[in-house]
Parts: structure tokens; C-alpha cells; sequence
């Protein structure tokens, strides 16, 4: 039988699902909008049951997209065709509120388990529950106090589930009104949802003895949620998180690439010599590799988000922030996911689905990768050690790394700007309602967490996985392949060359590949682009890097070392030798201060980034929205390039 | 008075709410006139503040709070 997860946000609904599920459970949409809707199975007295895990609600009537997906839900259910079961999970604190929501399920006519979760800490908090009165006024629910945290009352509630599967007692209590009220009707809702509190409120008082304790002031909310204070400690976490997936991934992205390397090497001497072999151990198992690469930054972030979740911070960082964000059209919610994209912006992006408000959602989501992340630092250190000089300005401060300071700034004020503008643009379809409970701090469950974690990683590598490996294959064809009679002469004639003939084994190797990618279909595109890129101060061999990185930004210093390997330079091997000493015909240099800043300031803008648009698309449910950013941040890094080259 | 009024720690009883959405969100939030509020938090810059109601605590915008009136 199906059993619908209902409850009210903060009552331990998800905590309950994992613990009936366990790892059987798979992460999907709902249909047609973002929410995430998770759905497991659980077996019990040898059958299967499927449950769904709706997102958390105070009422049945909507106030937001999350919302609305449980009334749509509960509006198409058909009991006589499909027989279900509601489980309702109400915080035992709060129940008087959670009876409410009891009561509009009630009457839908659902048959129904109240669950009341959470008894320890309405212990301490003085609420003494009732039972056996409770039980004799909703003569036909089953009512079962827990824990879920600790699994007290899973069985009582098991049995409770397995009664109503038997029986399908539906409650009579409430019967304040049948069926559900027009959404437009908000008049008659509300008188509605009187009467129906009154109700509610009368059985609360019936069945709850509340010792009015002498609610201490938290010291620990004193300092975390202080003016002042309460700033600094969010910074102090933000840097510890941020320098934690930054340093903490290095180890595990490094071993991920270094294994499907080694896995590729092996494969190449196993399968014979041809186009197949060259697929598998070029094309897709890197490719496979720049998929699972991302997984370590996935999971450490989302392990940090998880844990500030379910301890109770975030509520209190998002009550911090909302006021600094709001006037570029965000939401508190927003910060973290906008400066973890600083690492990198696949979480960032993913991480946008705690933002409630789509608006707010899509902006936030729109200027993350205007962030500079991890994967622009290789861009951004090679340029700036060939073109900025080592010195200090000032006195102390080194004038290398004020480029680069500034550079992230860029991004930032890039983000903020975009976000700004969406802000006066965009239309907002329902009045944003900024109404979130703080709940209580609890000591984190790492098994919640965890989840969180697998979960991410999974919707990742499925759903954005493919997409991301597909596209990879073609910038690896496009770069492998040209048309072969020009590839076979351009070899011929480098054969012949004096600084071939002379080479050793590895340097004659590299000097063939850099033929062989000048004369591939991407080098016919880079020298195609030529005119177009000239204004910006770049060559076809730019524009080769430029269509190679978008596998992966760092990609364009690998790209540049392999076309540089030909380039004749005098003695040094370092990329950054030969892009300095690289001569114009007019034996001018060719790699000047403005086209170095005009480069970097390209890569600032431009959404250079493969698996970013394929994670958009996942998280907006199409491809209007990763179009829409690929072009408009491609204009700006035209633009931004174009007059950094003419200034300079 | 206004509940974007009272200071911190400052007690209160809702007397009505100007705002038929947030109205009705806060009554199924449990949030009803008659009942006691103590205002916990506030952030800067009038950013949103944080009541207390029952167990739980609930932020809103100021300008929002401004729409809830208090005695």
C-alpha cells in the first residue's frame, strides 16, 4: 500500500523516512517543477509498501512551490482506486499546530497514523501529552508517541500502520468542512482555517498539560545570532567551510584522476591499436573521470550544509543574512550556496534547492558561476605570472596577488550586479512571504546527513552525469580528429623539420601532437574564431585553449602547453617562457599586459564550464535557463575582454 | 503598537494582523490574536526579527512584522 508522508516543517519528518526506509529510497522531481520529491520502500509482515516523503507543510492550502506540489498530490489521490495511507508527523512541542494539519488531512478523508515525534524534547520543554485522551477523541487514528532520532516507538508505530492497512478507519472527529476549498478562494479559507483551529485548539487543550516553564534566555543564541558576534562567527564558519572543500578535496579529486589515468594507460596496452581504443581511453574514460571528479567538492559540501541544517544553524545564518541580500533579489538562503560556488559552482548550483522562493531560487542560481571557482586559479596563475610583474606597490602589498584579489572581486561584483538587474526585471508571481521557524538547536544525526550526502551524489553522476559525459566525448573528437590528408601533410612537413630531426623521442612526440591538434577540427574552429577573437588580443591558439576549457577551465593551460610545444623558443620548455618570448611578424610581443588582463577578465565572465550547464539544466528542468546564461555571460566576457584590451 | 516595535525580550499579545496571506499563514503557524509573543532576536539594519510563540520561535521581514499588530 502507499503511505503519504505529511507534516509540519521541523517535526522530524525526513528523520522518520530514512529510518523506514533506510537505503531504499531514490531522489526524483515532482512532476513538472524542482522540488525534490523522495520516494523508498519499506517491508514489513513480508509485503512492500511504497512511501512518499512530501515536502513540510502548516496547512493543506499553498503559500509557496513547495507547498503546492502536496496540494496537487492530495488533490489527485483517488482512495477507492488506489488505497492509501497518511502518515501524519507532528512535533510534539508544537501540537496544537500540528493538530491543525491533522485536521484538514482528516477531513479529506484519508485514513490516517498520528504520529507525534520529538516526546524527549517536549519533555523538557514542559509538555505533558495524553494519550489514552487523544486516542479516545480521534476514536479512529491510531496515535503513537516516538523519537524518531533514537527509533522509540518505531514498532508501536509499525503497528499502527499495519492496523490502519487493515481497517481504513477514517477520522470523524474535526468534520469542520468536506473535500478542499478552491485556492483563489482565500476568504474561505481562512474562515475555514479558524473554525478549524478553534477545534484543533480545544482537543490540545483537552489532551496537553503544559507546565509554563521559565523559558531561559539561550546563551547560545545570544552570541550566534548577535548583532555583531553573530557575523563574525558566520564568517569564521563560511572560512572554515569553504577551506574545507577547497583543501580537503585536493586529495581525493587528485586520486580520482590519477586512477582513471592509470585505468586508461592500462586499457590502451590492452585493447588493439585503433579508433576503439583511442575512444575508450581518451574519450571515455576521461570523460567518465571529469564526471566522478566532482563527487569529493559534492560531498564535502553538502556534508557541511547538512550539518548547519540539521543542528538548527542555518535557520539563524539565513535570519542573519536575508537583510544584506535582499536587495539584489536573494534570500538568506542564498549565501551559502553563492560562496561555496567560489569553490565550485556544481554544488553551489545544487545547493540552490533550499531556496523556497523560485524567484529568489532562480537568481541565485543564475549569477552563481560568476563566482570565480577553484578551477579558473591554473587560468588565472599562468596568465598572471606572464604578464604581471613581480612586485610589490605600496610597499607590501605583491601586486600578483592584488590582480588576483581583484579578479575574484570582479566575479563578485559580476554576480551582484546580474543579480540586481534580474531582481528589477523578473516578475514575481506570488507575494515572497519570509515566514521561517529558527527551530531549536539539536545535536546533528549523522545518519540524516549522510543521507543528504548519497543523495546529492547520486542526482549528480544519473542526472547530470550523462550529459556531462557526452559532451565531453565530442570536445575529445573535435580535438582528435581532422580531415586526414591535411593532417598527414602537416606531419610530413614537420618531419622534415630541422628542430624535429633533432629532437629526442618525448620532444618529437610532443611536437607531433601539436601538429596534429592545430590541423584538427578544433584548430580549424580556434583559426576559424581568429577574426572574431582579434579585437580581444587573442590568436587561433587562444581560441583553441578558449574551445578546449570548456571541458573544464584548467584544461586551457594543457591546451596551451601542447600548441606551445612547437612554437620555437630558445632553450626553456615553461609555458610561461614561451608565451612571454612569442614575436609578432612586426617582432613585436604577442602577449602583452592588455591581452593577459583582456584574457583573464574573459574568463571571469564567461561561463567556460560544461558540467555547469548540464547541472543547471538539471536544477531548472530545461535548457532555456543554462542558454540564457551561456549567452549572456558570453557577451559580457566579450564585452568586459574587448574594452580590457582596448584600455590597456 | 507594532510588533517591529517592541524591543528586545519585550512581551506582547497579538492583537490583529493587517495582511489577509500573512494572516492566515501565521494562524496555521499557530500564530492567533490573544496569544503571548516574546520577541527573541532582531538582526541589523532592519533586517527581520524573530518571536517566540508556544515552543517555537518564527522570523519574519520587518516590513512584514509591521502588519502585525501587538498589545
Amino acid at each position: 500500500m502507499k503511505i503519504l508522508l505529511l507534516g509540519n516543517p521541523n517535526s522530524g519528518k525526513s528523520t522518520l523516512f530514512n529510518s523506514l526506509t533506510g537505503l531504499r529510497q531514490k531522489v526524483g522531481n515532482f512532476p513538472g517543477v524542482t522540488v525534490d520529491q523522495k520516494s523508498g520502500t519499506m517491508t514489513f509482515q513480508g509485503q512492500q509498501h511504497e512511501i512518499v516523503d512530501f515536502p513540510g507543510i502548516y496547512s493543506i492550502y499553498p503559500k509557496s512551490a513547495e507547498e503546492q506540489v502536496v496540494y496537487n498530490a492530495l488533490n489527485a489521490l483517488n482512495p477507492q482506486e488506489e488505497p492509501c495511507i497518511g502518515l501524519v508527523v507532528v512535533d510534539a512541542s508544537n501540537l496544537e499546530r500540528g493538530l491543525f494539519l491533522f485536521s484538514q488531512l482528516a477531513d479529506l478523508q484519508i485514513p490516517l497514523v498520528l504520529a507525534i515525534n520529538m516526546v524527549d524534547l517536549a519533555e523538557r520543554n514542559g509538555v505533558e501529552i495524553k494519550q489514552d485522551v487523544l486516542e479516545m477523541e480521534l476514536a479512529n487514528t491510531p496515535v503513537v508517541l516516538m523519537n524518531a532520532r533514537v527509533g522509540l516507538g518505531k514498532d508501536r508505530l509499525l503497528k499502527a500502520l499495519q492496523h490502519q492497512m487493515e481497517h481504513g478507519l477514517k477520522e470523524t472527529y474535526f468534520s469542520v468542512s468536506q473535500g478542499m476549498i478552491a485556492l483563489e478562494d482565500i476568504s474561505l479559507q481562512e474562515q475555514d482555517a479558524e473554525k478549524r483551529f478553534q477545534k484543533a485548539s480545544e482537543l490540545f487543550h483537552k489532551s496537553v498539560i503544559t507546565r509554563t516553564r521559565s523559558k531561559e534566555k539561550s546563551s547560545l543564541d545570544g552570541i550566534l545570532t548577535h548583532p555583531i558576534l553573530g557575523y563574525f562567527f558566520f564568517a569564521l564558519i563560511l572560512i572554515g567551510l569553504f577551506q574545507a572543500v577547497f583543501t580537503l578535496s585536493s586529495f581525493p579529486m587528485d586520486a580520482i584522476e590519477q586512477g582513471f589515468h592509470w585505468v586508461s594507460d592500462y586499457l590502451s596496452g590492452l585493447l588493439p591499436k585503433g579508433p576503439f581504443q583511442e575512444l575508450v581511453c581518451n574519450g571515455i574514460i576521461p570523460g567518465i573521470s571529469g564526471v566522478l571528479v566532482f563527487i569529493p567538492q559534492i560531498a564535502l559540501l553538502f556534508f557541511f550544509i547538512a550539518l548547519l541544517e540539521d543542528s538548527g544553524y542555518m535557520a539563524r545564518a539565513v535570519f542573519l543574512m536575508d537583510r544584506l541580500v535582499r536587495p539584489f533579489g536573494m534570500n538568506g538562503r542564498s549565501v551559502v550556496p553563492l560562496l561555496s560556488s567560489m569553490a565550485c559552482a556544481i554544488p553551489g548550483i545544487m545547493a540552490t534547492r533550499g531556496i523556497p522562493n523560485p524567484k529568489e531560487r532562480l537568481i541565485t542560481l543564475f549569477v552563481a558561476p560568476l563566482m570565480s571557482c577553484s578551477a579558473r586559479i591554473p587560468v588565472y596563475t599562468l596568465i598572471i605570472s606572464v604578464v604581471i610583474p613581480s612586485k610589490t606597490v605600496l610597499g607590501f602589498v605583491q601586486l600578483q596577488g592584488l590582480v588576483l584579489f581583484a579578479l575574484y572581486l570582479l566575479g563578485i561584483v559580476a554576480a551582484l550586479t546580474v543579480a540586481w538587474v534580474m531582481q528589477q526585471v523578473l516578475r514575481q508571481d506570488r507575494r515572497s512571504l519570509y515566514l521561517i521557524e529558527i527551530p531549536e538547536f539539536k545535536p546533528p544525526h549523522w545518519r540524516n546527513i549522510l543521507m543528504t550526502v548519497f543523495d546529492k551524489i547520486k542526482v549528480f553522476v544519473l542526472e547530470a552525469g550523462g550529459i556531462i559525459l557526452a559532451l565531453s566525448i565530442v570536445i575529445w573528437a573535435v580535438s582528435n580528429y581532422g580531415p586526414t590528408a591535411e593532417r598527414k601533410t602537416a606531419l610530413r612537413v614537420l618531419k622534415q623539420q630541422e628542430a624535429y630531426i633533432s629532437a629526442q623521442n618525448d620532444e618529437r612526440e610532443r611536437l607531433e601532437s601539436s601538429v596534429l591538434l592545430e590541423h584538427s577540427y578544433l584548430g580549424k574552429f580556434g583559426k576559424g574564431i581568429e577574426p572574431i577573437i582579434a579585437p580581444l588580443g587573442y590568436d587561433w591558439k587562444i581560441g583553441i585553449a578558449i574551445g578546449s576549457s570548456f571541458l573544464a577551465r584548467e584544461v586551457f593551460v594543457g591546451t596551451l602547453s601542447t600548441i606551445y610545444a612547437h612554437a620555437e623558443t630558445s632553450g626553456s620548455y615553461r609555458l610561461k617562457d614561451k608565451l612571454l618570448q612569442e614575436k609578432k611578424a612586426d617582432g613585436s610581443k604577442k602577449f602583452t599586459l592588455a591581452s593577459g588582463i583582456s584574457l583573464m577578465v574573459f574568463y571571469v565572465f564567461a561561463l567556460q564550464c560544461l558540467s555547469t550547464l548540464a547541472v543547471a539544466r538539471r536544477e531548472t528542468g530545461s535548457w532555456r535557463i543554462p542558454i540564457i546564461q551561456l549567452l549572456l555571460f558570453g557577451a559580457m566576457a566579450y564585452g568586459g575582454a574587448f574594452l580590457c584590451y582596448q584600455l590597456f | 503598537m507594532k510588533l517591529s516595535a517592541i524591543p528586545k525580550w519585550g512581551k506582547a499579545k497579538i492583537k490583529e494582523i493587517n495582511h489577509p496571506l500573512l494572516r492566515t499563514k501565521l494562524l496555521e503557524m499557530g500564530v492567533v490574536p490573544g496569544v503571548e509573543i516574546t520577541l527573541m532576536m532582531r538582526a541589523p539594519f532592519q533586517g527581520p526579527i524573530a518571536f517566540q510563540c508556544g515552543n517555537t520561535n518564527i522570523s519574519v521581514r520587518s516590513e512584514d512584522a509591521d502588519f502585525i499588530i501587538v498589545n
